[in-house]
């Protein structure tokens, strides 16, 4: 049996890494994208703040346009091309953030650097009113702690006379196995306490005196990773090369640094070619630097 | 073991117990259905006779060929013996090839394995797999009715009915007469699981046992059969249901959807101003949409027809064909219904079909259902501790 592939309903923070890819082989084989929870995406259902999108790339008759999801584990690229024209249609009105529903397939852009970063190619967006943007949470969030459940359960007992209970379906426990596989180190209670600050807090009236909580600070965030101190002379090298990059896009046509100009300035500056590639791709994570083409880079 | 090189003497076999293998074995097994055939030999153009049919010994069904048989016919329903006999494998699934080395003897009811009730694996109905058989099926009779079929010549009195457990609705079509009752429970053995309209059906004949049990665990009578929701991922590895209920997000529109003509005579959708049987015709406009509903574990196309599409987008029909008298451009329709369907939450209920193109579903119910916001967030501070302070 065939027939549609289903939306997995994930945050960001899983989406984001998941890196183990499926491929298909031959023409009608779909291909996957394996999350270290056991998600087998080929689509996705996400749900969070979209916009402002912008368009990449000059082709006029090849109309390309980006935006950011956001949702309180992660941020993820949402692009739509001219294959996907509603998705297009409805990326470009997205002017402003606002909450959005997005259905589209899962894609691994390979970094020049050979950094893999999952990418939602959109094929149907909406905006959300807020009930149905909770709704939707609310359904990412559950689904999440079904894998986390299954993947935990199977990382416990692994042999094959775990017996996972009626409700598991054979595809998902096997999918969790691979995930589990693929992914050794991953740790499934890391992403249960990013789900935390998605929980909204009961009424206090509903839980017993000595339980309820203070009336401030009742959401619990989750504090941004801090940002990794680098030796001073890593700053030289950054800042020498963002300011050769902003002189070449500026001098150039079509607002990019052609990345060879590039490498062959910073070699005379003394940056070896591996060293620049080293920046390049910790300025590209850190969305200081784009390559929405290969070979050329902008400021993001 | 033939240690000593001599001939291997094949080994009786039960045929749920086959396995591809170069040692010939022996069968003892019931013709289910057996057809005769001449093939013709490509050589010399010589015909070969060939006879071919399903066996089964109760614990399972297997497909065999028999060349160069003998002349005389062979009923359905007689019990054979026979060895050597070789084990291949097609598609996927065991068969079982007679040769001119084998001997075909007939044998009697009473040489079939003798199956011992607690050796047969417990289904569930949505474990149901098409060609099974060799299981016990606990279940309550959720409706039954006779029906009077033409089997040939023969006038035959059948009952069909549905069956229910905890897990799915199955129907059953049973050719012997076991005096079933609607809202009892049964254990039957000796069932057979055959595929019809895209679904799973089981087959009652003079091998099943019917057990009247308490009915423990199952659900009560006058239940509603199939109201309880199923994960569209548990049908996706079933094998089609005959009453389920599946609650998902429209995410979208499967062809042909939108405005169609129908033909005037048979209702049939034209193609290019044309129906499949009654050719060019003047059709009439109607409205239906094929919904894909997801859940998160799999998909259920959903086919809304015009009473549907008009309650649940808003949009009557009269509607879609002024629009279409502004903008001449069919696909602007379905885009609009579209979008008044797209992320929102719907309960369908009805067969469920599965075939090479996925699930689909005829529903006899459709509505909109929103999450239930406050149950949710319970339930979800239920699962995740340490939450929410």
């Amino acid at each position: 049996m065939t027939g549609r592939e289903v939306a997995w309903r994930v945050l960001a923070q899983e989406y984001l890494a998941s890196v183990e890819e499926e491929r298909g082989e031959g023409d009608k084989m779909a291909s996957y994208l394996l999350s270290p929870l056991g998600a087998r995406m080929n689509r996705v259902l996400m749900v969070g703040t979209l916009g402002p999108a912008e368009p990449v790339g000059q082709d006029p008759a090849q109309p390309f346009w980006r935006a950011r999801l956001v949702d309180a584990t992660g941020t993820v690229t949402v692009t739509a091309g001219s294959y996907q024209p509603r998705a297009l249609t409805a990326i470009q009105g997205f002017r402003t953030s606002q909450p959005a529903l997005v259905v589209g397939k899962a894609q691994l852009f390979r970094g020049r650097d050979g950094s893999a970063t999952p990418t939602l190619r959109a094929e149907e967006i909406r905006s959300l009113v807020a009930g149905e943007r909770r709704e939707l949470e609310i359904e990412a969030v559950a689904s999440t702690l079904d894998r986390i459940g299954l993947v935990q359960r199977l990382r416990r007992d692994p042999g094959p006379g775990v017996a996972p209970t009626p409700g598991d379906l054979t595809t998902a426990v096997s999918a969790a196995r691979t995930a589990i596989e693929k992914y050794p180190h991953s740790d499934p209670e890391r992403f249960r306490e990013s789900l935390l600050p998605l929980v909204v807090p009961g009424d206090p009236r509903a839980t017993p005196a000595s339980a309820v909580p203070p009336p401030t600070k009742v959401v619990r965030r989750v504090d941004p990773a801090p940002a990794p101190t680098l030796p001073r002379a890593h700053h030289a090298q950054e800042s020498l090369l963002l300011d050769l990059l902003d002189e070449l896009s500026e001098a150039s046509e079509d607002g990019y640094a052609d990345l060879k100009e590039a490498l062959s300035r910073a070699a005379a500056r003394g940056l070896s070619e591996v060293r620049v590639e080293e920046l390049l791709g910790r300025l590209e994570e850190d969305g200081v630097l784009e390559e929405p083409i290969v070979g050329k880079v902008r400021r993001a | 073991m033939a240690d000593d090189g001599g001939p291997t003497v094949p080994v009786e076999t039960r045929l749920k117990d086959l396995r591809v293998s170069e040692l010939p074995v022996m069968i003892t097994a019931r013709i289910v259905t057996v057809m005769r055939k001449e093939v013709v030999r490509r050589s010399d153009g010589g015909r070969r006779p060939v006879l071919s049919g399903l066996l089964s010994d109760g614990t399972a069904t297997v497909r065999f060929t028999w060349w160069d048989p003998p002349r005389e016919e062979i009923d359905r329903g007689t019990v054979i013996r026979a060895a050597p006999v070789s084990v291949g494998e097609f598609q996927g699934r065991v068969e079982l090839t007679f040769g001119w080395k084998t001997r075909v003897q007939p044998a009697s009811e009473a040489e079939l394995p003798l199956l011992r009730p607690e050796e047969l694996p417990r289904r569930l109905v949505r474990e149901l797999a098409v060609h099974e058989e060799g299981f016990i099926l606990e279940a309550r009779v959720a409706e039954v009715e006779p029906k009077t079929v033409t089997v040939g010549t023969e006038r035959r009195q059948i009952h069909q009915g549905l069956l229910a457990d905890g897990t799915g609705v199955v129907a059953f079509t049973a050719w012997t007469d076991f005096r079933l009752r609607a809202g009892e429970a049964v254990r039957l053995t000796g069932v057979y699981v055959r595929s019809f309209r895209g679904r799973a059906q089981l087959v009652l004949d003079e091998r099943t046992h019917v057990e009247r049990v308490s009915g423990e665990g199952l659900p009560l009578p006058g239940a509603g059969f199939g109201t309880e929701t199923t994960l569209m991922g548990v049908l996706a590895e079933g094998s089609g249901s005959e009453r389920a209920t599946v609650v998902g997000r429209a995410l979208a529109l499967q062809p042909p959807s939108g405005l169609v003509m129908r033909c005037p005579s048979c209702q049939r959708i034209l193609k290019e101003g044309a129906c499949r049987i009654h050719g060019s015709v003047t059709g009439n406009p109607d409205l239906r949409l094929r919904l894909a509903l997801d859940d998160g574990t799999g998909v259920v196309t959903v086919n809304l027809d015009r009473a549907d599409v008009e309650r649940l987008t808003g949009h009557t029909l009269e509607m879609c064909l002024a629009t279409l008298r502004d903008r001449p451009d069919p696909s602007i329709i379905e885009a609009e219904l579209f979008q008044t369907l797209f992320g929102r939450r719907f309960r369908a209920r009805g067969a469920v079909r599965r075939d090479d193109f996925g699930l689909s579903m005829n529903p006899t119910e459709v509505l909109a259902e929103p999450l239930d916001l406050a149950r949710a967030e319970e339930l979800l501070r239920a699962r995740l501790p340490g939450s929410g302070r």
